[in-house]
């Protein structure tokens, strides 16, 4: 039987865009509308590959071997238990209402609690908690915006549709789409080139190939056209930057001194330098002139900020000049957030705790500090002694050093497939896929809560992360409520923490972490 | 005198705030022992994890430290007064909030050393890690007061927001040192790194050793053979001495000698 299911929610990134079209036969995604490459890639493909975990897994003598869920969910609790300082990580692809579980997990086990921001957008909110935000929803941008500025981000390809549905291509109720003028500029190329070509042919045989003067372009004269305009600023021409109206090569790790400048030329201060970053104060200043001149704009910023030297201080500066700019006129400044509910992920904990990411409950009530408790800097300093990840893959992009004293210790995963991380567990739980077999809650890039559509059924018995949470969570509570009476009956011997069975893993870490 | 040492090696942090002299003053030994600190998730008493002895005939220091404490966090947490000296590393927040006497380590300290101190003396003979007397996330009153010294190289972000007080590095600082510093004194002996004096609106950074790259939004003010490090001690120049955040309308200084920094000759044309 083929049904067509309309306004489905992409689970892929921070865009969640909710107009997809799916076609489903026999419980099976066979074809979608309106979805980007990466969205067919996951939706239409990627869910049903033979990588997927059906069933739970506990590493005995070396090796996984399926066990029953019950078996699982006891292992998990009585490592988690039997810890000193646990830490649980990820959380980004799954919906709110795991989240909101996984703190109670956390409270409950006195354990670090860290998401996958704590990688991508963490200093943009650490950014935010230092000076404030000056944002606005993607539908106001959309309606309103006539200058976009995309820094240090290449949404072409890691957000397709943001520049399409949210930005410069889409027709707004107050601005146009810039669509036109770029086809236009692209025929106006081409035949500039076909013209060159012809000259080259009739005319010069052979050209010595000239130094080039500047990295960067000077800004061009439609920079001064009315309606909408879209710069980019990044180190490489990416793919982004070649449909914007100009394109600002910066030197790598200079966001920050280009941030100071362009505050500098906004409030009509002189520089006592000549370039910065790589580009001219000439052309910056014309840059200023545009971002003062413009009705209302919108600096978009990637993980080009967030992840290059000075991290939440870049982000901090670009805020900064947000806020300058709004003396003068009206500006707005957004973060590019990846994994599509990382900002839930930062919402849920922040409205549990007080705290978006970085948490410890070790003490009994939730502390914070990145780079204190940031799952990174807790692994390397080698703080905890059993780890739970669920929807992540840190086995992909951790540091080795992180994943090596990682693996010295117990590992939980709860992911859908087997990815590097899952492959590395002790105890591997199956899980479906948010946003295609299970409903639930997430927020888009701008904070703007979304329902999750269940599509297709998952396989027979395979739960949701939430399930397995609670579940683990019910385990746990039971396991300390014996300990107690236990404990009241006879005083507790004190035990060494107990390490993994198996030595540390480095040839897997090697080959699947690096 | 209180002398402390690990029982064993810590794999979880400690937080152990109540290593303190305040804590420890008019406490028999006993109860000094049931004193509770935890060791990851779990309440312990400050007996379970360290063995603690006393010696009644020396006074100061009032508690030395021997071993590897760079696990422990929060030691001096708070102290108005007394004298601690640890014979080893140093965990994260050491001397914290500190209100007066000494912290003295013979090691390295973690990061957060000396955060939101008000007044008194931390003494460093190794390195000390990032944020040192920088404050807590979201703060913006930094060290008020007081001196803190480390004789090797300090991380990135150090004292942030500072509002008084002086800070010497025998080594080389990080990037962002004295970000956003209202008032007080930086002193580095060696090189500095990128983005020094970010922010700034006030207060000074002499620095004797190279500058990496200085913020474009510092301008030049003047060069001058001398400036003051306290009431006791000049630092010899020439020193370039550049006036800034100018994004932030600021007035802090930063003094860069000239005989190491010649990069800096294109200023001169502005003076």
């Amino acid at each position: 039987m083929t049904k067509i299911i309309k306004s489905v929610v992409c689970p892929i990134c921070g865009c969640l865009c909710d107009d997809l079209e799916v076609t489903v036969e026999n419980n099976e995604i066979i074809k979608m509308k309106n979805g980007c490459a990466v969205c067919e890639a996951k939706m239409v493909h990627g869910y049903k590959s033979e990588e997927r975990i059906l069933e739970p897994h506990i590493r005995k003598d070396g090796k996984l071997v399926p066990v029953s869920m019950d078996e699982a969910i006891n292992k998990a609790a009585q490592i988690l238990t039997d810890s000193k300082y646990p830490l649980l990580f990820g959380w980004t692809s799954s919906a709110s209402e795991t989240q909101h579980v996984g703190v109670e997990l956390a409270e409950e086990l006195g354990s670090a609690l860290d998401n996958c921001c704590s990688v991508c957008h963490g200093p943009s909110v650490m950014a935010t908690q230092e000076i404030g935000i000056p944002t606005a929803t993607l539908g106001q941008i959309r309606h309103r915006a006539d200058l976009i500025v995309y820094w240090a981000c290449n949404p072409w390809s890691s957000h397709p549709r943001h520049v399409e549905r949210y930005t410069a291509f889409t027709d707004g109720r107050f601005e146009k789409s810039e669509f036109k003028d770029y086809v236009q500029k692209l025929k106006a190329k081409a035949s500039q080139k076909k013209v060159a070509a012809t000259i080259r042919r009739t005319q010069v045989r052979y050209q010595p190939s000239r130094p080039q003067s500047a990295t960067v372009e000077a800004p061009p004269q439609t920079l001064a056209k009315a309606g909408r305009k879209m710069i980019v600023f990044d180190v490489m021409k990416t793919m982004t930057a070649e449909v914007a109206d100009y394109f600002v090569k910066v030197e790598p790790n200079r966001d920050y001194e280009i941030f100071g400048a362009m505050r500098c030329l906004v409030n009509d201060q002189e520089l006592d330098v000549d370039s910065v970053g790589g580009i001219p104060v000439d052309y910056l200043k014309e840059i200023a002139d545009v971002m003062v001149n413009a009705e209302f704009g919108a600096i978009f910023f990637g993980l080009g900020l967030t992840q290059s030297i000075g991290r939440f201080r870049n982000v901090e500066l670009a805020i900064a000049l947000t806020r300058d700019l709004n003396r003068k006129t009206k500006f707005v400044v957004s973060p590019m957030r990846g994994h599509f509910n990382v900002t839930g992920a930062n919402t849920v904990f922040a409205w549990q705790t007080g705290y978006p990411f970085a948490l410890d409950f070790s003490q009994g009530y939730p502390q914070y500090n990145p780079g204190e408790f940031t799952a990174i800097d807790l692994l390397r300093r080698e703080d905890n002694d059993a780890t739970l990840v669920i929807s992540a893959d840190p086995g992909a992009h951790f540091p080795k050093s992180a994943l090596q004293n990682m693996m010295k210790y117990p590992l939980i995963t709860i992911n859908p497939d087997w990815n590097a991380i899952s492959r590395l567990g002790d105890v591997v739980f199956p899980t479906q896929w948010c946003g295609i077999e299970q409903a639930g809650t997430a927020y888009r890039m701008d904070s703007v809560a979304i329902s999750l559509k269940k599509v297709v059924e998952a396989p027979k018995g395979v739960p949701t992360d939430e399930e397995i949470l609670r579940r683990i969570l019910e385990k746990v509570r039971t396991i300390k409520a014996q300990k107690t009476t236990k404990e009241n009956k006879e005083p507790q011997k004190e035990e060494a923490p107990k390490k993994r069975r198996l030595k540390p893993q480095e040839e897997n870490v090697k080959a699947e972490g690096d | 005198m209180i002398t402390i040492t690990p029982k064993r090696v810590f794999t979880v942090p400690v937080q152990a705030a109540c290593i303190s002299a305040d804590v420890f003053a008019g406490k028999p030994l006993e109860e000094i022992k049931k004193l509770s600190i935890t060791e990851g998730k779990e309440t312990i008493t400050l007996d379970d994890a360290f063995n603690i002895t006393e010696d009644k005939t020396i006074e100061t220091p009032n508690i030395t430290l021997t071993g590897d404490f760079s696990k422990v966090k929060r030691i001096g947490q708070g102290m108005k007064t007394g004298e601690i000296i640890i014979n080893g590393d140093a965990g994260m927040h050491t001397g914290e909030k500190l209100a007066g006497g000494k912290i003295i380590v013979n090691g390295n300290s973690g990061g957060w050393t000396g955060s939101e101190m008000k007044k008194g003396l931390i003494e460093i003979h190794g390195n000390s890690g990032d944020y040192t007397a920088s404050p807590y996330r979201g703060t913006s009153t930094g060290m008020k007061g007081g001196v803190i010294t480390i004789d090797g190289n300090v991380g990135t972000d150090v004292g942030c927001y500072l509002q008084g007080g002086i800070i010497r590095i025998k080594g080389s600082a990080g990037r962002y040192l004295g970000y956003h510093m209202l008032d007080g004194t930086i002193f580095v002996e060696k090189d500095c790194a990128i983005r020094a004096g970010a922010c700034m609106t006030g207060g000074k950074i002499i620095i004797n050793g190279t500058i990496e790259l200085l913020m474009p939004t510092f301008t030049i003010d003047s060069i001058k053979p001398k400036v003051k490090i306290d009431a006791t001690q000049n630092a010899q120049g020439p020193f370039y001495v550049f006036l800034g955040d100018i994004a932030e309308r600021g007035t802090g200084k930063i003094f860069a000698l000239k005989a190491t920094n010649p990069a800096f000759k294109d200023y001169e044309k502005y003076l």
